[in-house]
């Protein structure tokens, strides 16, 4: 008997159904992954199970787990299982612990709720907890903060949490989607090894078909608040599956047909082709708060010593971790940054910071960062925001032609003229996206620099995305600077790629060179992390 | 955390020195001649010259300041222009009426703030947090003073509970003072307890929607273990910022209170001293204020490192 069965599982929030007849289990020591895009009611599912669901939620139908009917429960009954029976972990581990509690007291609380373990006893099994998720108490003492961790330590004090009392069920919403690729690996594997240890059985959520594809037994593909189809890897990835599955497959697989004009161009223009932009010794510093008022004032090197070039009409892709100065380094190109040492030409002609000297050359590059909708103004129309470069444009236009240019760019990147009197918030993450690289480019820039630009939405949305963006490359000359930690995107739009760690570029290269033969330890590294889709489609 | 507290002394120090040289000047720059108003416009002006040198007042300005903060320090405020009486014996008197009411109000407000909100952010939308939130509405609009004249009428003419105004001092018990001092409090209480009780429901709201609780609810904690063990101190934070300002407000501003009610407190210190341009009162009671202002910043910002480990880095 599974250890955990869901039967017509029906939500319906303020009235309105979200999930319809869900039907799954789970077995003990077996992985459940759960597959599907943003709003496929994949987490809202978890909840149920959990019982945590917001407020104004119904939920009908029939959930047993260990025999148990857990819709039956009372709340304080309820309360008993979560925690010790199943443990739940969640996408964002840089909020999902109290900032104001050390790691070990959040772990400890688990126990110390569930049983009548005295002083001794929390103690005892709170440090063997922590060194079943690798985070040995000699170096990583249960007095730390959450905000003394990184992002991949604390996911493991969240998992120290949930596994604490050895639970049979572990739901695992997104575990890794906010971590890095080399974190991510070592997360799953971590997971994989609970599971195999202890014989836990777990539900793991992704919108990452490669997540689950390598890590799950079975996989359910959600859509709408349906369950598609549900089977093992082999048979979903075979071709005679749900074809939605086959889509997602595809999707994540995506590869745009680039067309390589930096080479065809060379090839016209021979070698003495100044390149468009280019990146000398480039030093970014920021001053770390002094130990004293005496002492000499330390400072930390975000990027250090930077040098490349663009040229016309190239997609150049720039990897590395969280922290390895990526941000910094575009921030700098933008002139938004005080450079401590080196220069930035666009054109041949200095981006320098501040609002006076430095807009000319500005003008030819925009930008189309991650978050769409952190990046608009939600009070403005989209027709306002997208017209937003012209105020900073060298030629002013007049009303009509703006109005025309504005149209031009909304129809050109797949949506309606008539959109542009809509407000963001009205708008789903793939078309705030597209909004974006209207508003970028409108300007008619040389360069775009796209920072992380696709990296928040979902597989098929994203591969409409790269299309888009090849094609524009294609149509209006452009370059790219494709800015992501993304390996796979990275390498299926990219001519050329940087490998940044620490702030310098460790590795640089034809993307396939770079890829398939890493020279770099870091390189190598980055790339056996990524995980790939053992199947292709048919 | 003991660098932490350093460098805020450090600061709290720096603060008070600018502090004083600005009210010292700006009363400086104030037309008018303490000596001459104190002796009317008919004296002499060899009267005139014998008061200022009595009141030290014939020096430079720069030893007029050196001399004021260097008497500050030794806990000598100078003598009142209009009274004759050591500053430093007025104030005394006047803070024993201040400090407690200011104490007994912030007592107050806090003990009916915490409660209200923590019900009304609990029951979000219920019949408890429409009531709590409309009588506080009611309690930031209603002027304090008319209120004060409402609690007189009812509880110290009608139902004679408390004296409707004056203080009998402390030497006549502690009962007796706090007795005259309750209907004062209570008016200055409801609005601050109305706009804390607001704070504490909005900052309740956004730390109960945050991640680490649903962590916690995950765990296995009830709705009721996770709000006192994980939201609370976390909401905490803007709270007492809230309480800081109220506190410094509640100190120096409480002077119509303090008229309906005939108690010589501070507040009623500071205006005798403006109309009767006393300035060396004006100035010692502005310079304790502001003391006290920094004081109890100070206390916050400890207080913030206390609940926030993120904090005792800086």
């Amino acid at each position: 008997m599974p250890l955990l069965t869901v039967t017509d599982l029906k939500v319906a929030i303020n009235g309105e159904p979200i999930l319809r007849d869900i039907d799954l289990s789970v077995d003990s020591g077996k992985v459940l992954g759960i597959v599907g895009e943003s709003g496929s009611g994949k987490s809202l599912t978890a909840y149920s199970i959990m019982r945590l669901l917001p407020a104004g939620s119904t939920a009908s139908g029939r959930i047993s787990f260990a025999g148990k009917s857990l819709f039956s429960l009372s709340e304080a009954a309820m309360c008993k299982v979560r925690g010790r029976d199943i443990g739940m972990i969640f996408q964002e581990p840089m909020t999902a612990l109290n900032p104001l509690r050390t790691i070990g007291d959040q772990i400890a609380e688990t126990i110390k709720i569930h049983t009548d373990a005295n002083r001794d006893q929390v103690r005892r099994l709170l440090l063997d907890t922590l060194r079943r998720v690798e985070l040995p108490p000699e170096q990583f003492p249960p007095s730390r903060y959450p905000h003394e961790l990184s992002g991949g330590q604390r996911q493991r004090v969240v998992i120290a949490m949930a596994i604490a009392l050895r639970p049979r069920l572990l739901i695992a919403d997104e575990p890794t989607t906010a971590l890095d690729v080399t974190t991510q690996a070592q997360i799953l594997k971590l997971l994989r090894r609970l599971v195999d240890e202890d014989g836990l059985g777990l539900m793991l959520i992704s919108h990452d078909l490669a997540v689950v594809a390598n890590t799950a037994d079975e996989i359910a593909v959600m859509k709408n608040g349906v369950v598609l189809d549900a089977g093992t890897p082999k048979r979903i990835f075979s071709g005679d599956s749900h074809p939605y599955a086959t889509e997602l497959l595809e999707a994540s697989t995506h590869v745009p047909a680039i067309v390589s004009r930096a080479a065809e161009k060379s090839d016209v223009n021979g070698n003495g082709n100044a390149p468009l932009l280019e990146v000398k010794g480039l030093v970014r510093e920021y001053k770390l708060p002094r130990d004293n008022i005496f002492a000499r004032s330390k400072s930390f090197r975000a990027v250090d010593n930077v040098s490349f070039t663009l040229q016309h009409g190239e997609n150049l892709g720039l990897v590395g971790e969280s922290g390895c100065g990526k941000s910094t380094l575009t921030r700098a190109i933008l002139g938004l940054e005080v450079l401590q040492g080196g220069s930035v030409r666009l054109n041949g002609q200095q981006v320098l910071f501040g609002e006076r000297r430095g807009l000319a050359p500005r003008h030819s590059m925009q930008a189309v960062f991650q978050d769409p909708f952190g990046s608009f103004n939600p009070r403005h129309k989209v027709a306002k925001l997208i017209a937003e470069p012209l105020y900073a444009a060298p030629q002013k236009l007049n009303r009509i032609e703006q109005r025309s240019a504005v149209a031009q760019v909304i129809e050109r990147v797949g949506l309606r003229s008539q959109d542009g009197e809509k407000y963001i918030h009205e708008f789903s993450g793939g078309q705030r996206q597209r909004i974006a690289i209207a508003r970028a480019l409108i300007s008619r820039p040389a360069l775009i620099i796209l920072d992380e630009a696709v990296s928040a939405l979902d597989v098929s949305v994203r591969a409409k995305v790269l299309d888009l963006l090849v094609e524009l490359s294609a149509e209006f000359d452009i370059a790219y600077l494709f800015i992501s930690h993304d390996l796979s995107v990275v390498r299926s739009v990219t001519e050329r790629v940087l490998v940044m760690k620490n702030g310098r570029i460790v590795e640089q290269g034809m993307t396939g060179t770079v890829f398939n033969s890493p020279q770099h330890p870091y390189t190598a590294e980055l790339v056996n992390s990524v995980p790939v889709l053992g199947y292709s489609v048919r | 955390m003991i660098r932490f507290i350093a460098r805020r002394v450090v600061s709290l120090a720096l603060t008070l020195v600018v502090a004083s040289a600005i009210i010292f000047l700006a009363l400086e720059v104030v037309p008018g001649d303490p000596a001459s108003i104190m002796l009317g416009v008919n004296a002499q002006p060899d009267t005139i010259a014998a008061l200022k040198e009595e009141l030290g007042l014939n020096v430079s300005r720069p030893a007029r300041y050196f001399n004021w903060v260097a008497g500050m320090l030794h806990g000598d405020f100078g003598i009142s222009y209009t009274y004759r009486t050591p500053v430093r014996d007025m104030i005394a008197d006047r803070i024993l009426i201040s400090l407690p009411l200011a104490v007994y109000a912030l007592l107050l407000s806090t003990a009916i703030a915490f409660p209200a909100g923590i019900l009304a952010a609990t029951r979000r939308g219920a019949v408890a947090d429409v009531s709590i939130m409309g009588s506080t509405q009611l309690g930031i609009a209603i002027p304090n003073f008319w209120f004060a004249i409402i609690l007189v009428a009812v509880f110290a003419i009608k139902l004679q509970w408390f004296p409707a105004g004056g203080f009998p001092g402390w030497q006549d018990g502690f009962i007796g003072g706090i007795k005259a001092l309750t209907l004062p409090a209570v008016a200055l209480a409801l609005p601050q307890a109305s706009i804390l009780a607001r704070v504490m429901r909005s900052s309740l709201l956004d730390t109960l929607g945050e991640d680490y609780i649903r962590t916690a609810r995950a765990k296995g904690l009830t709705t009721r273990q996770s709000l006192w063990r994980h939201a609370l101190r976390n909401a905490l934070i803007p709270v007492l910022t809230i309480i800081g300002l109220q506190f410094s407000f509640l100190l120096a501003g409480a002077i119509i209170v303090e008229n309906v009610f005939y108690l010589p407190g501070l507040g009623r210190l500071i205006f005798q001293g403006i109309t009767q341009r006393d300035l060396i009162v004006v100035e010692s009671v502005v310079m304790l204020l502001v003391f006290a202002v920094v004081m109890v910043t100070f206390i916050v910002d400890v207080a913030y490192a206390a609940v926030d480990p993120r904090l005792r880095k800086r």
